[in-house]
């Protein structure tokens, strides 16, 4: 009696098991026993949809905490590179096809800032490791036979084996940026690696990167996320160090250190997505050598030019992908009928539409913040039509700091 | 007092200085105990338990986090058979140290042994159905073992893991055996064993003339120390059962080539000890095999102690046989703790 006693009293401690049944999997869970407090990861991602084992793994049946997350991929964030594919792949997730733009993970991985191939070229030519400045190795090896650029292959930066000494200071010191790289210590620099370095909001959050309640997937990816990398300071190819940044700026436009840049308002006051696409952030699926190819969006892009306003498209398909960015944003209600202005490669800039009378607004990805611009034609504005670099326009343009 | 049914097994008196724990250690008692808690607990587990090569883990996980109990019951399985390798192996100890085996307990001795292989085999493939990555080497390491047997290896193989390499044929056999192939026969087996010890006259003792005293007891006093015995092994058990859990890992997946536990299970260790040093048909199959063999033929072959040395620990009579058992006991410990800490 007293044994069955026991072995109730024993039963009676273990939690009462809170099972979860994803539609996606048919399966059941029970790792909100444990978890009940980790909130949604997105709209987009419904816990009652996706559950938590297709993208974590993990044993989705075992109360023992080890057992349980032994088998988690990617420890926290199974988003990082090493095991995106099993993670968040998939025909209908996000390794599909072009065409329907779901091919985020092959782009991503054949990115600038994951492959890290201009820095690591351009360091290895400096220090006489390579004969040319064009890219020849990255973070990974990755092959691409078709990639437009002409660049087909990068081998895997191995700095043991280049016997170039400053080299392998540069892959000591310097190798802290890309998106499967541990992010140096301080809450400035404060992200995950993989999709949710950009895409899981740390910065500014003040909260640790293991704290379960840092559970988010956004597509309004603030300024600050994008400062856990850049704007933190220098690396120097003179002692091939990070110097980082000890100022403590109190404004935007303030907050970019580097002394000689120059800033219109828009470049300050909008976060660095309203402008910048989906594929100068994540590529374009080709292999690139460095950022100058892959980053393409000019101020007349919005703007135009003298002799002509920026480039739009009208809505007619529901199955437009930009209904499906905004959906997945909502900051602005796109229907059937508007226009919006798309950029010289066909790529929807969703949050930008078309005013009758002749302006545009824009709603801010991450401020959700409306703003009104007009187009360059018919204003004041001289500038050769055919001259239309940033420095250009910060001639007239730039705000004084 | 009527005797029971329970009571009915039992002699009506046996010789009080045999009855003794110190003489009998109450190691036969407690194995049927344990064999009678692995019956319960074992068919409790086959109502949840799924001898697939997907669903194995996932029902196992089920039954140690999800079903009332389940746990518990489990947890209990896992030890009793445990603490039945110990307790039959110290049975055995016994029976050798005292002689016991002497005409005309010769076959029964060759019955318990047998017992104690089925033991063996039977947690060997209980351990096989967790089907995870702590056992996969284990079940790897010890079905390759059968193809190193000469003339029909590739036979052996193929009859006990049914394909080219294990899986869920490999899976299906060893639930049937551990639920059916050998408990049948341990069941049958432990069953003639207990009439046997009745039939050879009970408890090995000396002849009426060379006993210090003619005392006995009653089998109303035999009953009342083996519930003692079982009541003490059953608190200790259900204390291990709630002190530690029985090991689980995360199950084997398809493709997974990375071996979580190089392990075999600890009453194999002394094996997978030997195998390190030698060839795998000698070591793994023949030195086991050897020893069984050669326990099995100590009646045979071993000049016995005279009937007047029973009914006590080691007598001059049995020493060989002494010795001998001694030091293959102490090598398969010295191995397992060589194999533990290398």
């Amino acid at each position: 009696m007293s044994a069955l006693l026991v072995a109730a009293w024993n039963e009676s401690r273990k939690p009462r098991p809170v099972v979860l049944v994803p539609t996606l999997s048919g399966r059941p869970e029970y790792c909100l026993t444990c978890h009940a407090d980790v909130p949604q990861i997105s709209a987009a991602h419904p816990t009652g949809t996706f559950g938590c084992v297709s993208c974590h793994g993990g044993q989705p049946l075992a109360l023992d905490a080890d057992l349980a997350h032994s088998t988690m991929r990617g420890g926290r964030n199974p988003s990082d590179f090493s095991v995106v594919e099993a993670s968040c792949g998939g025909a209908n997730c996000h390794s599909g096809s072009a065409a329907e733009g779901r091919d985020h993970i092959q782009r991503a991985l054949t990115s600038v800032q994951t492959t890290y191939a201009g820095a690591i070229a351009t360091v290895r030519y400096a220090f006489g490791a390579q004969s040319g400045p064009g890219a020849q190795q990255g973070i990974y090896a990755i092959e691409d036979p078709h990639s437009a650029t002409g660049l087909t292959a990068l081998t895997a930066f191995d700095p043991a084996h280049d016997a170039n000494p400053s080299v392998q200071t540069f892959a000591a010191n310097c190798l802290n940026c890309h998106l499967s790289a541990q992010p140096l210590p301080g809450a400035q620099y404060a992200r995950f690696t993989g999709c949710a370095a950009c895409h899981a909001p740390t910065a500014g959050t003040g909260v640790q990167l293991n704290a379960p309640t840092l559970h988010q997937l956004t597509t309004a990816i603030s300024y600050a996320q994008c400062n856990t990398c850049h704007n933190r300071g220098n690396y120097s190819m003179r002692d091939l160090q990070f110097h980082p940044r000890t100022d403590a700026p109190a404004d935007r436009l303030r907050d970019y250190y580097q002394p000689i840049a120059q800033f219109t308002r828009c470049e300050y006051t909008l976060d660095c997505v309203d402008c910048h696409t989906r594929t100068e952030a994540m590529g374009d699926g080709d292999i690139h050598g460095n950022k100058k190819e892959i980053q393409y969006i000019r101020c007349k892009t919005c703007h135009g030019t003298p002799t002509e306003l920026p480039l739009t498209k009208a809505l007619t398909d529901p199955n437009d992908i930009a209904f499906r960015l905004a959906l997945l944003n909502p900051v602005v209600d796109l229907k059937i009928g508007d226009t919006i202005l798309v950029t010289e490669k066909g790529e929807p800039l969703w949050n930008i539409r078309a005013l009758p009378g002749g302006a545009y607004e824009l709603f801010g990805k991450a401020s959700g913040q409306r703003f009104t611009f007009r187009p360059v034609m018919g204003s004041r504005c001289t500038q050769n039509p055919e001259d239309q670099s940033s420095a250009s326009c910060h001639q007239c343009h730039s705000v004084q700091r | 007092m009527r005797p029971s049914f329970f009571h009915h097994l039992h002699p009506p008196t046996i010789p009080a200085a045999q009855a003794q724990w110190r003489y009998t250690l109450g190691a036969g008692g407690i194995a049927v105990m344990l064999v009678l808690v692995l019956l319960v607990t074992g068919a409790l587990e086959m109502f949840f338990y799924i001898p697939t090569p997907d669903q194995a883990g996932p029902s196992i996980q089920t039954i140690a986090f999800l079903v009332p109990f389940g746990g518990l019951v489990r947890n209990l399985h896992y030890w009793a058979a445990q603490a039945l390798i110990v307790v039959a192996a110290v049975h055995l100890l016994r029976v050798v140290f005292t002689a016991a085996y002497v005409p005309p307990r010769r076959f029964n001795y060759l019955l318990g042994l047998a017992l104690l292989v089925l033991s063996l085999l039977l947690d060997f493939t209980g351990y096989a159905l967790r089907w995870d990555e702590g056992v996969r080497w284990a079940l790897v390491a010890g079905t390759n073992l059968l193809k190193t047997v000469p003339w029909m290896g590739g036979g052996l193989y193929a009859l006990a893991v049914g394909g080219p390499e294990p899986g869920g044929a490999t899976l299906i056999r060893f639930y049937a055996w551990h639920v059916f192939g050998l408990v049948l026969p341990l069941v049958i087996l432990s069953a003639w064993h207990l009439f046997r010890v009745r039939r050879d006259g009970g408890i090995a003792v000396p002849p009426p003339t060379a006993r210090a005293t003619a005392e006995r007891i009653s089998r109303n006093e035999l009953v009342r120390r083996e519930a003692l015995a079982a009541l003490i092994a059953g608190v200790a058990l259900l204390a291990l059962a709630l002190w530690r859990a029985a090991p689980l890992a995360p199950p084997i997946t398809i493709g997974s080539v990375g071996i979580a536990e190089a392990r075999a299970p600890w009453f194999l260790l002394w094996v997978q000890q030997l195998l390190r040093w030698g060839d795998p048909f000698w070591a793994g199959v023949f030195v086991p095999l050897a020893l069984t063999v050669g326990l099995a033929l100590i009646p045979y072959l071993l000049p016995g102690p005279p009937r007047s040395q029973l009914g006590r620990w080691f007598p001059p009579g049995g020493r060989l046989a002494q010795i001998i058992t001694g030091a293959i006991a102490l090598l398969m410990i010295g191995l397992t703790v060589l194999a533990l800490y290398p």
